[in-house]
């Protein structure tokens, strides 16, 4: 066990659970209070919120582990999809998808394409976003064990249930607050690091030239073609397909706040993956990579080399402040399809907004003690999990969300086989092995789209108030939802 | 213009993926990797560039 670092993180943990208890009475007043923050949230601290709620382990530990592990440009791949994250969404969703006044993403599919492919989409979120807890489950388990000397299954359980109680108490109020500091650490501890290593190699040449010394692989490709462009196409699409960042937007303002808060995001994430750069060049530096278990465990073993105890400890709480960031989100997002869309929308629709809060309060323990069960025994690294969930919802939502705000002609029929024949084929590749790793959706993806299309075109148009709502979306004109 | 900058983005990225020079090293990494390192503040970029202009498109409506 590690001192100071140990009560640097349980400081940390302490204040999260605070922000939790404050927001707990503000956040039971009403369903948009506790899963949209009343859409009251302003740029800057929407920007650090979605910013920490988009970067997650997979961010830090993923991408330096695997930059270290398979040359650079892996690094630069993950930092490419990740970045293009936010324009991406930016031009496509976000002002349009706020717009449209709802609060979850499976409401949206509701409000476009009706009640079926809202229930089909909840349960698409409920599945996705329980299985994208497990990686941020590991990684705090891996980190827990590492600083706190607990075992690995006491580390995940504690971390796990310490996001899940603010999240839980204080809904979407408390995690966006807790987002703006754990984002704030996250930038503020990588870019000292990154200053300290710098500093520590004489400058960026000498860094870059130290690297390569010690492995002479480590600016090469070193895998298939189709690894990079799989791993650029699961992330790129990200800030589409992933309700726990897509409700981010319904948290703004306006769509205006909307966009800027997404523009503000997408430089805090380039300033993240510049330190990035250097983070992944000390690492190789160090020339342990074949030493270690894990090589997720990189980003640790660079920080213990240049980091005294006390900025050490800080950076580790930024590790934990990527993973119950992101983790919190998809914790409220699974909330929200079960409480909302699911019981409210089809079970009891006169259910209170305050038992409809509570629902989403003991959903949110229940899915987190799943998500601890299955990351006790994890199925996989910490990148190639995320990156099939990744590929999971972009093969099941992508084309569905976008084509619903861009297409008139796109119906309920459409919607449905789209949502349905992506999934099933992401499936179908991921389990026969037959595409090299994270390359399945380039292949499903396409599927969805294509179905989509095709039972659009030769199905009865959807009614002219469905078609009227596309226009509506692309109204510049303040809205008041 | 969230169609055209899109389309903007994905060109990039037809650049980087499909030219693919991945035997060209400068500075001893792969040239692919310094494609997508400058592809980060483009990204950045497009983003200004987008809000700015449906910014402007706003207010024009609104007038």
């Amino acid at each position: 066990m590690q001192v100071t670092e140990s009560i640097i993180m349980f400081i940390y943990l302490i204040v999260m659970t605070i922000f939790g208890i404050y927001f707990y009475r503000r956040a039971r007043r009403s369903e948009s209070d506790y899963f949209t923050a009343g859409k009251s949230i302003n740029t800057f601290i929407g920007a650090f919120a979605i910013f920490a709620a988009v970067a997650s382990s997979s961010s830090l530990l993923g991408a330096v582990g695997s930059g270290v592990a398979l040359g650079v440009p892996y690094f630069f791949t993950y930092a490419f999809g990740v970045i293009a994250i936010m324009p991406f969404a930016m031009f496509l969703i976000s002002g349009q998808i706020r717009r449209s006044g709802v609060k979850t993403v499976p409401e949206f599919f509701k409000q476009r394409f009706g009640s079926s492919v809202q229930i089909v989409a909840a349960v698409i979120v409920c599945v996705g976003m329980t299985f994208y807890m497990v990686p941020q489950l590991t990684a705090s388990g891996i980190i827990g064990s590492y600083v706190l000397g607990l075992n690995y299954t006491t580390a995940v359980i504690v971390l796990g249930l310490g996001f899940t109680l603010y999240a839980a108490l204080g809904g979407m109020w408390a995690i966006t607050y807790t987002d703006l500091i754990q984002g704030m650490i996250m930038i503020v501890g990588i870019v000292i690091l990154a200053l300290v290593i710098l500093m520590d190699h004489s400058g960026f040449s000498a860094l870059i030239s130290d690297a390569l010394s010690t492995d002479p692989a480590f600016g090469d490709i070193t895998q298939p073609w189709m690894s990079y462009f799989g791993l650029f196409i699961a992330f790129l699409w990200f800030g589409i397909i992933s309700p726990s960042v897509v409700m981010r937007n319904f948290a703004s303002k306006s769509a205006k706040i909307a966009r800027r808060t997404a523009m503000w995001a997408c430089l805090i994430y380039l300033t993240l993956f510049v330190s990035g750069f250097v983070v992944t060049s000390a690492g190789a530096s160090l020339g342990i990579v074949d030493t270690l278990d894990n090589t997720d465990m990189i980003f640790v073993s660079v920080i213990e080399h240049y980091l005294p105890a006390i900025l050490g400890g800080i950076m580790l709480a930024g590790l934990l402040a990527a993973i119950m960031s992101s983790a919190d989100a998809m914790l409220l997002a699974i909330s929200a399809a079960i409480a909302h869309d699911i019981y409210k929308g089809h079970i009891n629709k006169q259910a209170s907004e305050r038992f409809v809060t509570g629902l989403g309060l003991v959903v949110m323990i229940a899915a987190s003690i799943v998500g601890i069960l299955i990351a006790i025994d994890p199925p996989g690294l910490i990148a190639i999990m995320v990156g099939w969930v990744g590929g999971f919802l972009l093969s099941a939502f992508g084309f569905p969300l976008v084509l619903g705000i861009w297409w008139k002609r796109a119906n309920t029929q459409g919607a449905l086989v789209g949502m349905v024949s992506g999934a099933i084929t992401f499936v179908i590749l991921i389990s026969s092995g037959a595409l090299p790793t994270n390359a399945e959706p380039i292949i499903a993806a396409p599927v969805s789209l294509v179905l989509m299309i095709i039972v659009s075109l030769m199905t009865t148009p959807p009614p002219k108030e469905k078609q009227e709502l596309v226009d509506y979306y692309h109204t510049h004109l303040e809205d008041s939802n | 213009p969230g169609l055209i900058l899109t389309v903007v983005l994905v060109l990039y990225a037809v650049l980087v993926f499909g030219w693919w020079p991945a035997d060209v090293y400068m500075a001893g990494i792969s040239l692919v990797g310094w494609l997508m390192f400058i592809g980060l503040f483009f990204w950045f970029l497009l983003a200004i560039v987008y809000v700015v202009w449906i910014e402007k498109v706003e207010e024009e409506q609104q007038n």
